[in-house]
């Protein structure tokens, strides 16, 4: 079981004295991954696009998305919207780095999901607390029709400095992203105020073109000026291994969110 | 929202996308704050170095205490041995990677615990994420705490490019606690001098390198490097802690002359002018 030949109390394994940062032993760690919730599916529901729309857009938007949990298990995260960007602008005049804006980035989402979860507890859904989440997931997911949580990955303080400017790269439609990816879910939609990928900003103008489909490679290549979703998931979509694709959908027309779930293609779909 | 408490940028952030380069460009502008400029990152290795037990540890505990009267620590500790073994079967078992990151935070907690045991009489405490609020007092009060390196991203890991080992864990971990407080310095306690060109455990030939950027260490396309490749990646994009060392802790007076300022392992830097 031990062995100290080189001083160092090793326990006895494949990994035993080896670097995990070699090239070569790496490669010996791709196997076959489980999926731990594999009929789940994670719904982003957009702060400033939906949430902070209010009624008009929201309301209905629960109305489907009620009918859906009758049907199918939801793991819905929040955006945190306006008052994310505005405690971001704050913090940047106050000299905050980017990990202290990633942490304040987390109440924003939490107070969507609270009133998400406000709205959706009358089927038995209800916003959870960020500390129990992610370990608690698979009791939630078989014990009620659905979950909320806050978007965010638990990055905090430890968020990524990105390559340009200061805000924190890692947003909620990553941490909805990386949730479905580790275990293993059915599918990702995101759920925004325009019908999909357009080939520019469709509200800076008139001629903007709805993409359907595309791979995060092409999309790479194409370097388009804004996207609908946070950057950093073309980068993840390279590395998944069991989440292929993400569907990005029109929540201001809600019954296409029934429908992208249901597997049809009614937005922009992005694969790997 | 929108009103004359915004700045110019927070209105084109309300109104723009966040996934807009030329808009990022502007977030930068504003002069960072230094939040903990005189504490330093000191990250403890878990093979390298815990996994060797009193022989190794005792003599760094007494290092750290002496250096107590003049440098603020902010201890951060590795997983090692137990690690592997733990991702071994995970990776039999078919573990995600974010199952995984947990795995490697439980055993760099353990290993964060017996630091803080061992340095409990001199009233330094072990500290959660959670409880990082409380670290600025902690500084001043008792001038060091100890924190499990491993980054708290659990479920949330990113996948590796290669195989499935979480690729942010306790040097990226650690780093990032010195980039984000902007720390006086981010030094790396391991069993080698530095980085060489190769594991210098298994090739002879290794030869040592002092000192290099991290486009250096890229050009060198190393099979092993001595700290995480995230930490390489990290570097590059960094505001305020554009250097690390990496020294050997088996030798006495190392840490000591790191936390001093002086140059006695590997210094790698984001560039040449870090």
């Amino acid at each position: 079981m031990s062995d100290t030949v080189d001083g160092r109390h090793h326990v006895s394994s494949f990994l035993m004295r080896e670097s995990l940062v070699d090239k070569h032993v790496l490669r010996s760690t791709e196997t076959s991954v489980v999926r731990m919730l594999p009929n789940a599916h994670v719904i982003k529901l957009g702060g400033r696009s939906i949430l902070d729309a209010g009624r008009g857009v929201v309301y209905p938007l629960v109305g489907v998305l009620a009918q859906m949990l009758t049907e199918h298990k939801l793991i819905l995260g929040t955006g945190g919207g306006a008052r994310t960007r505005h405690v971001f602008s704050v913090g940047l005049d106050l000299g905050m780095p980017t990990g202290v804006l990633a942490q304040l980035a987390a109440a924003d989402a939490l107070g969507n999901a609270h009133i998400l979860g406000a709205l959706l507890a009358p089927y038995g859904v209800v916003a959870i607390p960020p500390e129990m989440f992610g370990h608690l997931l698979p009791l939630f997911v078989h014990a009620v029709p659905g979950v909320i949580f806050n978007g965010v990955p638990p990055y905090s303080i430890w968020e990524h400095p990105p390559a340009i400017g200061r805000i924190p790269p890692h947003r909620t439609d990553a941490g909805c992203f990386l949730l479905a990816e580790c275990f293993g879910c059915k599918t990702l939609t995101l759920i925004k105020d325009v019908d999909g990928l357009y080939d520019r900003d469709p509200k800076l103008g008139a001629g903007a073109e709805l993409i359907r489909e595309i791979s995060a490679a092409e999309l790479e290549r194409r370097d388009l000026a804004t996207l609908p979703f946070d950057r950093v998931l073309l980068r993840l979509l390279g590395t998944a291994r069991l989440l292929r694709s993400f569907q990005i959908v029109n929540g201001h027309k809600p019954e296409l969110v029934a429908a992208a779930v249901n597997g049809e293609h009614v937005g922009t779909v992005i694969h790997a | 929202m929108q009103s004359d408490l915004l700045t110019d940028l927070g209105a084109a952030m309300l109104a723009g996308s966040l996934t807009d380069e030329v808009l990022m460009a502007q977030t930068d502008k504003t002069p960072p704050v230094r939040l903990l400029p005189d504490a330093n990152v000191v990250k403890v290795g878990g093979q390298s170095f815990i996994d060797r037990g009193r022989a190794a540890v005792f003599p760094l505990i007494d290092e750290i205490v002496a250096n107590l009267p003049h440098h603020k620590m902010i201890i951060g500790t590795g997983a090692g041995t137990r690690a592997r073994h733990a991702y071994s079967v995970g990776l039999d078992l078919g573990m995600p990677t974010g199952v995984l990151s947990v795995l490697g935070t439980f055993v760099s907690m353990q290993n964060a615990r017996m630091l803080h045991y061992l340095l409990a009489k001199h009233g330094i405490p072990f500290i959660e994420p959670a409880q990082f609020a409380q670290l600025p007092l902690y500084l001043s009060e008792r001038r060091a705490a100890v924190f499990f390196g491993m980054p708290p991203y659990t479920f949330w890991q990113e996948n590796p490019t290669i195989g499935r080992i979480p690729p942010h864990r306790t040097d990226t971990g650690a780093y990032l606690v010195s980039e984000v407080f902007a720390a006086r310095s981010m030094i790396f306690v391991k069993d080698e001098d530095g980085l060489y060109t190769a594991d210098p455990k298994k090739d002879k030939h290794a030869r040592f390198i002092p000192k290099a950027t991290v486009a250096e260490i890229e050009a060198m396309d190393l099979d092993d490097v001595v700290v995480e490749r995230a930490v390489l990646e990290m570097l590059k994009n960094a505001e305020h802690r554009r250097s690390v060392q990496v020294i050997n802790g088996l030798k006495p007076g190392q840490l000591t002359r790191a936390l001093n300022g002086e140059h006695v392992g590997t210094v790698i830097t984001a560039d040449e002018n870090a």
